[in-house]
């Protein structure tokens, strides 16, 4: 008679679609109401990631989507020629079990799950086409299935020796065939006006987060490294100019919270810097469990936020191909990831980030079966040691049944990192 | 109050302050002779004295004159004129040391022009590959053997008269700056003996080569300078220092991006504090390139005079500009 009444059979896409709602909400939902003094402008981040991942909205109706791989690729070529970047990295426990009969079981769970968000073929927003820069072994391979899977995906020549002049000319050149590849794609034409102007757009977005972080440099602190994730996750998927505006809102709350003295660390919250492993929403274990127990993260080294916004295009003469070969020099260069030979860049980064920003201790994630992160673990926790810098190493997954003994390891830490605290007091 | 004045100058947009300095000085070394400006012959830039209407002269000259003087004249009687001359020479350059390249130098200017020329065409610059660099780059140093010893040279009588101030009869300003006063006369080669010849054709060519070079390639003949490699040698007692925080460098690379002079040390050499290289104009616009805070500075009385930040960075770079935009 009516709808009430019918059987609905759910299909098996509308099922992964209601688990990862559930995930999803789950963690919007922690955010939202477990931590004190929440920011009102953070509605607008929490609303975004319902949208798309609860609610499957599509923001890019209309435009070319362009998925990209990791952070090499740059989004203002993207931009320049009128098409949208997706940043495909996952972090859904759903898509990992998918995943993995797709990829080996040692593999990374942020690769897993980024293939079995393919195998799924369930976008709120999919991408027409792929670039897949050649850093790690598992995403190389990753594009490989994920073409199988009938995508088309393009590789991008990556180097994994970075210090060498060969390795900058050769990215260079990999940088300008993708700008060549992607203009015949879009059908439009690099100028020096589009370029110019999306390096000012993207080097704009980039200063509201370097803005931001000015409060976190702080001795109290007005936003919380978990509403910090939330806010550079965001970037991956979602309307530039809607994600500006609301950096731009969230500038201001945080003005006017630090005159108020609103803060959402403790007395003695011990400081944390984040590295490793990215946490992808809404893969936000780690970070949440920090947080819940009395940590609060002021800074990160990870691509999934400080990485992805810290260094800036600077170009001498504004030529297409004078712009292209800074842009590649930056990706390049500054990009401190564990997949290139050498680490010295990784570790003095998390040094300055620890004295820049006060920190207390470092917590050092690395996703089981993320051969570079956990390879890298050794050096960065001998240099840490050496400076004296109390640091955790965790290794993690996506699944939700880690979490018992995870929390007591973090609390633990942090525990002594207060107590540490007490004692200099 | 000096932070409001700090900000300021880190803030300035570097290239045209560059371009009016250079603008100015350029008039005032090729014309300062007009208005009886007479700031000796010791500058440690090439301002020309073939240039008769230059209000100063480039050091190299004396130098050489000096140096070719039988030994006992130079370490008797003219010891004073000699020891007068480096020392005036060496306070020029401990007031503003390679600044006089990046600011000062007319010769610097002109290339900076022609690389302006070549933009204005939408033609883009070439670079050396590194291996290039590293060779070219030592050529300075025979150029400066040739200042320096070839005069020496002369004096114990194992070169004869006709080389006499060998450098500058290969010095491409010689031919070249006294054409912006109207004279052409040095655009010729001398018969007299075959050293003349010889160095003398080797001067046109190097007036040709400066002209197709700095064309194509940014500062081409800093790279070359002898006067530069002098600079170097005497850095470390100027009270202008360039300075690099390591600890705080991210190796972007975009310092080594913007460098006229391809100095990669600049972007990638993260433990030297003084960061201050031969081939360096002390142009800065590498700090105006850092996006970094307090990453490059660069100091005078070891007062941080100008120094990198984001906020100067962003306005460079035209990131404020958009926000402008984005508020309509
Ligand atoms: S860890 Fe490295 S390779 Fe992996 S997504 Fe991040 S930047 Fe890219
Ligand atoms: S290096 Fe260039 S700017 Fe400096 S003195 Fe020589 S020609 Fe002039
Ligand atoms: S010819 Fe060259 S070296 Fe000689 S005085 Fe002139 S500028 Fe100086
Ligand atoms: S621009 Fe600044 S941060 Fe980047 S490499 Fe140069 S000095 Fe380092
Ligand atoms: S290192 Fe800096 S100051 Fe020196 S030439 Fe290069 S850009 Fe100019």
């Amino acid at each position: 008679m009516t709808s009430k009444f019918k059987h609905d059979i759910e299909s098996p896409l509308q099922k992964q679609n209601r688990h990862k709602a559930m995930e999803a909400i789950r963690i919007i939902n922690t955010l939202k109401d477990d931590f004190k003094n929440p920011i009102e402008s953070m509605n607008y981040f929490y609303k975004l990631f319902e949208d798309v991942f609860c609610n499957q909205k599509s923001l890019h109706d209309g435009k070319l989507k362009v998925g990209t791989m990791c952070i090499q690729i740059p989004s203002e070529i993207i931009y320049a020629l009128d098409a949208v970047p997706i940043r495909l990295c996952n972090g859904f426990y759903s898509d990992d079990e998918i995943g993995s009969d797709y990829m080996p079981q040692k593999s990374c769970p942020l690769v897993r799950s980024t293939v079995g968000h393919f195998a799924s073929g369930n976008f709120s927003d999919k991408p027409h086409l792929i670039y897949s820069p050649t850093t790690c072994d598992q995403k190389t391979k990753a594009g490989v299935t994920i073409e199988s899977f009938g995508y088309e995906v393009v590789d991008v020549d990556f180097p994994r020796v970075k210090d060498s002049e060969i390795s900058r000319e050769y990215f260079r050149r990999s940088i300008r065939e993708f700008a060549i590849d992607l203009s015949k794609k879009t059908g439009n034409k690099l100028n020096k006006k589009s370029l110019k102007q999306s390096i000012a757009k993207i080097g704009y977005a980039q200063s509201l987060y370097h803005k931001l972080c000015e409060y976190r440099k702080k001795k109290n602190i007005v936003i919380s490294g978990n509403d910090m994730f939330f806010v550079t996750n965001a970037f991956f998927f979602d309307k530039i100019d809607s994600w500006i505006d609301a950096c731009e809102n969230l500038l201001k709350e945080c003005k006017q919270r630090e005159d108020e003295n609103l803060f959402v660390n403790g007395k003695i919250s011990p400081r944390i810097v984040y590295t490793g492993s990215p946490p992808i929403f809404p893969n936000y274990k780690v970070p949440i469990v920090i947080e819940e127990s009395d940590g609060i993260i002021v800074a990160d080294e990870t691509c999934s936020s400080n990485r992805m916004f810290n260094d800036r295009v600077a170009v001498d003469e504004w030529f297409v191909n004078d712009m292209l070969d800074s842009m590649a020099d930056k990706y390049l260069k500054a990009c401190t990831c564990p997949i290139f030979t050498k680490n010295d860049d990784r570790i003095r980064r998390i040094i300055d980030l620890v004295k820049t920003y006060s920190a207390d201790g470092v917590v050092y994630q690395s996703f089981a079966g993320c051969t570079v992160y956990e390879a890298e673990q050794r050096s960065v926790l001998e240099a840490m040691e050496k400076e004296g810098i109390p640091i955790l190493y965790i290794e993690s997954d996506y699944s939700p049944s880690q979490g018992g003994q995870l929390t007591t390891r973090v609390e633990a830490f942090i525990e002594s990192l207060k107590t540490r605290k007490r004692i200099k007091k | 109050m000096l932070s409001r004045l700090k900000r300021t100058v880190n803030n300035v947009n570097l290239i045209r302050f560059r371009n009016i300095i250079q603008i100015l000085t350029f008039i005032l070394f090729i014309y300062g002779g007009y208005f009886a400006i007479d700031l000796g012959s010791r500058l440690p830039i090439f301002a020309c004295p073939y240039n008769d209407t230059t209000s100063g002269a480039c050091y190299l000259i004396p130098l050489q004159h000096q140096l070719s003087m039988p030994t006992q004249v130079l370490l008797g009687g003219a010891s004073i004129a000699v020891i007068t001359g480096i020392l005036v020479f060496l306070f020029w350059f401990v007031f503003l040391n390679k600044a006089w390249c990046g600011y000062v130098c007319p010769f610097g200017t002109l290339q900076d022009w022609m690389t302006k020329l070549r933009k204005s065409i939408g033609i883009r610059y070439s670079t050396y590959t590194q291996h290039q660099f590293e060779k070219l780059s030592k050529i300075k140093y025979i150029f400066l053997f040739i200042v320096l010893v070839f005069p020496l040279l002369m004096g114990v009588g194992l070169l004869g008269s006709e080389w006499s101030a060998a450098f500058c009869k290969i010095c491409p300003a010689r031919i070249i700056t006294p054409m912006f006063s109207g004279d052409f006369s040095q655009w010729a080669i001398d018969f007299s003996s075959k050293t003349a010849i010889l160095l003398t054709t080797l001067g046109v060519v190097f007036a040709g080569l400066f002209f197709i070079g700095s064309f194509i390639k940014k500062r081409f003949f800093c790279f070359f300078c002898p006067m530069s490699a002098l600079h170097y040698i005497f850095s470390k007692i100027s009270i202008v220092q360039f300075k690099k925080d390591g600890s705080k460098c991210t190796r972007c690379g975009d310092c080594y991006a913007v460098c006229d002079m391809q100095i990669k040390d600049i972007a990638d050499n993260v433990t030297d504090t003084n960061i201050l290289r031969d081939d360096c104009i002390l142009c800065l616009k590498c700090i105006a390139a850092c996006p970094e805070d307090d990453v490059l500075h660069f100091d005078i009385f070891k007062i941080k005079a100008f120094t990198s930040t984001k906020e100067g960075f962003e306005k460079r770079m035209g990131i404020e500009y958009l926000k402008a935009n984005n508020d309509k």
